[in-house]
């Protein structure tokens, strides 16, 4: 069953290229079914690997095909396709191949997720890469090729050196294989791994990003298609904190330790930095880049903490943060498909004609300003719990961010809906109601009940904390 | 207790639009009134809690209702209930009133949720969550930017408490591993030493009650406020919510009574908050800012009850404040409504004529709040000055501030109602006298103002709430101060409550001195703090973000620029290889020498 959850969006996406007019249909079918399997893996998430599979690719190389899904795998397995589905019953118009694109992305990032053998993850990582760079291309702004080149270079020659360093977590340790138990049982030391961690480090902070790797990003979303379905593609794609979370740090803890403290300085410096430039953003994709930035930054401290609850928020929050900045990301296509532009200034008032518009926004932007009761307080809070043991001082600096998002997110929310009543626009209206009842009921759910995803990804986070050898 | 109002907001909010007249009003106070027999019915059956264990890993959803958590919860919810029935009234022509009722609905069950909380986490889910409510009801008449305004800045100033809130959590969390409070309770109990770094986990808890309460530094928000519509300046802003910080430090007096240091700031900052309070309220020429101003007052002195350690007196003034504020507020509102939306006290006076009924109310109130003798403020406010007396590390300097306060407090409260009530109307059209859905509530929360004091008497009387709270709160023992002393005390604020009710009689009804008027003038801006905090911090931070937007942009030219250079070096080792297999032997040739030498000196 996993790998039809791994697989179905590909099927489904590349039908879609072929005929991009079932597109949306098909692919709402696809990740539904790929949620609901998930689902089942995250109900069945123990402390162990759930349906794990394991097939041999090439025997000599020690390259296996080995997926699984711990907790965090699972729960990462319910988000991912759950978010590709809301995105698909957001929007209107996308084109037929940029949808069966995003489907074969989809199937990347799962494989992400759920890979536990490393060049099996690589190629997952790079694969999606592919997608990712059509989307922009093709389907991109006026300056999409300025951005491309800068998204590209920038993951590339991350993953470049990441594969150099992949060679040598094996090779230099004599692992049997490129397994991650076998990888864990032989781990490299000394200088090598240093070296090693670094490259891992580089390529998982642009992925992450962490400044100052981060200049791609405001482009990344500022130039993507209007509709905002290759930025939720984008935000699902921002594995770096997961990459330390499940190779980096467990395969050279002691380089991580070496390194901790400048990877906490620059985590907390990217929180407050983004989210003080959120502020003066007058664009809605570059101010939505930036204070998801600032997200990031705070998600990254929490896996830089070494503690189990400060990891567990951290992967908490970037499940979490997928689904409220993705959501943003759509709102702000519909804005943009009632307004013709992206700006936030000219807007106002909306509040009095499309009441129901208003609601739905302002949930979405709480989630991001992480008020209790809503999916993003969960890993703010758990990943606050675990900084604090690594660092307060860092924890203030970080947390500084998280109240500052108040400030960029309410101005924002403010421009758009309150103030004397401006043009009229549609009310919410048909098809996007499906996808506002669906990410409300997500976002409440996981704010209210947040044992939903966190005691499993705590689960796995319990393992991530021995390999570091204690911690707490 | 708290399903039922959130009940409420969920149906309102989503089907608003099919409530006709004021069903949605009356649905609205139903649950309210619901919830206050519930809180009821379970106090007296003993208490109850709830919990869901693993809510996060390791901090379970905790509720419980103890005394302590009773006692609020019936201020609130019986409060809350005639503040909403007068509200059916305020809000009877306005076209959105199923939101607003909505709103506060959600006010109340997050207000419960915040007083029931057994662990922090969960009273932060309430603690935000009022502040949310906060912040949509201030704009609620949101087409006005001005009110937008206000809002935004209410809950972005209480935000920076809530960092104070947050991190304060964070450290409780890495000394004890729990977050639970009962849990935390028994520790303190137990344990004889107490670990270092205590005092800065309640000095930021404390930050987070500065921030809920509006004390000094963070007082800002509260005024602007006040755009909000009247009942919710009276429920919110004045009867509950503000008063979350006083109960945030009653919950937690298991921490601040082993930390007198902490508890010395936290007497300091009340006092000083209740004379900046007291000392701005005389400037305002808003009928309810100045209101509000007094608010901030009376919030610091029960921050100085609770610093001192006399919690159940901290919590005896807010019950006594949010009797005899909700009905100065309610009163306010209804002159307000009379008046068709005025709001200036230079265009009111002599409304005594007009509105009989809402005089009377504005009268039990003022005087309640100046604390005129066996008037319910009296009770409580002389009992928060004799504690001072009782308090090891103040001395009298606290007890004569705190008492000039008082005098000024019955100075202002004075202005209020001769500038409203007495003298000549000034302003414009007939006054007219409020319905009685909105005349009965006040009745009832008049009755509480005068009478809700005799509750608890000094000795040789009866005294019922701090017998009802002592086993919520930490104990503190302190010599008692005999009860000759006591009543003496109580008959010096009788004299100055008089002497300062008498002086405002004086003063405001005739010409003011010249050198009140200078007074007047820089307590009309509220000493300038809030143009100094724009000027001193909000204008740089923003200014700051768009330097730091353009620093980002600069970054990213950076490494454009780097890319050029790497081009170039590409274009130069290109030129090297240039087809010629000597040059290429050259380069091998040298390369080796380097590798050699590098390994010689090695």
């Amino acid at each position: 069953m996993i790998h039809v959850l791994i697989f179905l969006p590909a099927l489904a996406g590349l039908v879609a290229l072929v005929y991009p007019r079932w597109a949306q249909s098909l692919g709402l079918l696809a990740t539904a079914v790929s949620t609901v399997l998930g689902f089942g893996l995250l109900l069945g998430a123990g402390s162990g690997v759930a349906a794990y599979a394991e097939i041999p690719l090439l025997k000599d190389a020690g390259v296996y095909y080995a997926v699984g899904a711990d907790g965090v795998g699972a729960v990462f397995a319910v988000v991912i396709p759950l978010v590709v589905f809301m995105a698909l019953l957001a929007v209107r118009e996308a084109p037929g191949r940029m949808i069966g694109l995003a489907l074969l992305m989809t199937t990347g990032l799962l494989g992400i997720f759920l890979s536990l053998d490393l060049v099996l993850f690589y190629v997952f990582y790079e694969a999606t890469l592919i997608p990712s760079l059509l989307l922009l291309g093709v389907y991109g702004g006026r300056d999409r090729v300025r951005a491309l080149m800068k998204f590209a270079l920038f993951t590339l020659s991350g993953s470049l050196l990441m594969l150099a360093a992949i060679l040598a977590a094996r090779f230099v340790g004599g692992a049997e294989s490129f397994l991650l138990r076998d990888l864990l049982a032989a781990r490299i030391g000394g200088a090598a791994a240093l070296w090693a961690f670094a490259a891992f480090a580089l390529a998982f902070a642009i992925k992450t990003p962490i400044f100052p790797l981060h200049v791609w990003l405001p482009d990344f979303h500022a130039q993507n298609h209007p509709s905002g379905l290759a930025d939720v593609m984008g935000t699902l794609y921002k594995v770096g904190v997961f990459g330390f979370f499940r190779w980096a740090i467990p395969l050279f803890p002691d380089a991580f330790q070496a390194f901790q403290p400048y990877l906490l300085f620059l985590a907390a410096f990217t929180a407050l930095w983004a989210a003080w430039i959120a502020y003066a953003q007058n664009d809605w994709k570059r101010m939505l880049a930036y204070g998801a930035l600032s997200h990031m930054g705070v998600a990254a401290l929490g896996v830089f903490s070494g503690t189990q609850i400060g990891a567990a928020g951290a992967l908490f929050l970037l499940a979490a943060s997928a689904i409220y900045t993705g959501g943003l990301f759509l709102f702000a296509g519909w804005m943009h498909a009632r307004f013709g532009s992206l700006e936030l200034g000219p807007t106002s008032g909306l509040a009095r004609h499309a009441p129901a518009l208003a609601a739905f926004g302002l949930i979405l932007f709480l989630a991001m300003v992480g008020l209790p009761g809503l999916a993003g307080f969960p890993g703010e809070f758990l990943s606050l719990l675990g900084i604090w043991q690594a660092s307060p001082w860092l924890a203030l600096l970080g947390f500084l961010a998280v109240i500052a998002a108040a400030a960029y997110v309410l101005g924002a929310y403010q421009r758009l809906f309150h103030g004397p009543p401006g043009k009229i626009v549609a009310e919410l209206g048909g098809p996007e109601w499906g996808f506002a009842v669906l990410a409300t009921v997500v976002i409440v759910v996981l704010g209210v009940y947040p044992a939903l995803f966190s005691t499993p990804i705590s689960e796995a986070a319990k393992a991530f904390v021995s390999v570091l050898g204690g911690g707490q | 207790m708290i399903l039922l109002p959130l009940l409420g907001f969920l149906v309102l909010g989503l089907w608003g639009r099919s409530f006709k007249g004021q069903s949605a009003g009356v649905l609205a106070s139903l649950m309210v009134l619901g919830s206050f027999v519930l809180t009821l019915v379970l106090l007296f059956g003993g208490g109850a809690s709830f919990e869901v264990k693993d809510w996060l890993p390791g901090i379970p959803f905790a509720l419980l209702l103890d005394n302590l958590a009773g006692y609020m919860a019936l201020i609130v919810t019986g409060i809350g209930f005639l503040i909403h029935v007068y509200a059916i009234g305020y809000m009877a022509d306005d076209p959105g009133k199923s939101r607003f009722f909505a709103y506060f609905n959600f006010f109340i069950a997050m207000m419960l949720t915040l007083v029931l909380a057994d662990a922090y986490p969960v009273m932060f889910i309430g603690w935000e969550g009022v502040g949310l409510a906060s912040f949509l009801l201030i704009g609620f008449w949101f087409e006005d930017q001005k009110n937008a305004d206000s809002a935004r800045k209410a809950f972005i100033v209480n935000r920076i408490g809530d960092l104070g809130f947050l991190l304060g959590m964070a450290l409780l969390y890495s000394l004890f591993g729990t977050l639970q409070i009962s849990e935390l309770r028994e520790i303190m109990e137990k344990s004889l030493v107490l670990p270092a770094g205590l005092g800065l986990a309640g000095l930021l808890l404390f930050i987070g009650a500065i921030g809920k309460s509006a004390q000094l530094p963070l007082m800002v928000w509260l005024p602007d406020a006040m755009a909000g519509p009247t009942p919710v300046s009276a429920l919110i802003h004045a009867a509950t919510m503000v008063t979350a910080g006083v109960y945030l430090l009653a919950r937690s007096s298991f921490l601040y009574a082993n930390l007198p240091d902490v508890s010395y700031w936290i007497a300091l900052i009340g006092l000083l908050t209740a004379l900046y309070g007291a000392l701005s309220a005389l400037g305002q020429w808003d009928i309810k800012r100045i209101v509000a101003y007094s608010t901030i007052s009376q919030l610091g002195y029960m921050f100085l009850a609770a610093g001192v350690g006399a919690y159940w007196i901290a919590l005896f003034h807010v019950m006594t404040h949010a009797f005899y504020k909700a009905l100065l507020f309610l009163s306010s509102g209804s002159v307000i409504h009379a008046l068709g939306g005025e709001q200036d006290v230079r265009k009111m006076g002599g409304l005594k004529k007009y509105l009989p009924q809402t005089h009377i109310h504005g009268l039990i109130g003022a005087l309640s709040l100046a604390g005129f003798p066996l008037f319910a403020g009296f009770w409580s406010k002389d009992a928060i000055l004799a504690s001072t007396l009782n308090y090891p590390f103040g001395g009298y300097g606290f007890y004569l501030v705190g008492l000039f306060t008082a005098f000024l407090t019955a100075l202002y409260a004075m202005r209020w109602y001769v500038l409203v009530f007495l003298g000549d109307f000034k302003g414009q059209g007939h006054p007219h006298e409020a319905p009685p859905v909105m005349a009965w509530p006040n009745h009832l929360l008049a009755v509480g103002a005068a009478l809700a004091g005799f509750l608890a008497l000094p000795e040789p009387f009866w005294n019922l709430i701090e017998r009802f709270l002592a086993p919520s709160l930490w104990h503190l023992e302190v010599e008692p101060l005999g009860t000759a002393t006591e009543w003496g005390l109580l008959l010096l604020s009788s004299v100055v409550a008089i002497l300062g009710l008498f002086a405002g009689y004086r003063l405001f009804l005739g010409r003011l001195p010249d050198a009140y008027l200078a007074f007047q003038r820089a307590a009309e801006s509220a000493f300038y703090v809030d143009w100094l905090y724009n000027t001193l911090i909000v204008g740089p931070l923003k200014e700051l973000a768009f330097g730091f937007g353009l620093a980002d942009r600069g970054l990213d030219r950076g490494y454009v620029r780097l890319g050029g250079g790497v081009g170039l070096l590409g274009r130069l080792l290109a030129r090297l290889q240039g087809g010629y297999v000597r040059v290429y032997a050259f380069f091998v040739v040298v390369a080796a020498t380097v590798f050699v030498l590098w390994g010689v000196v090695r």
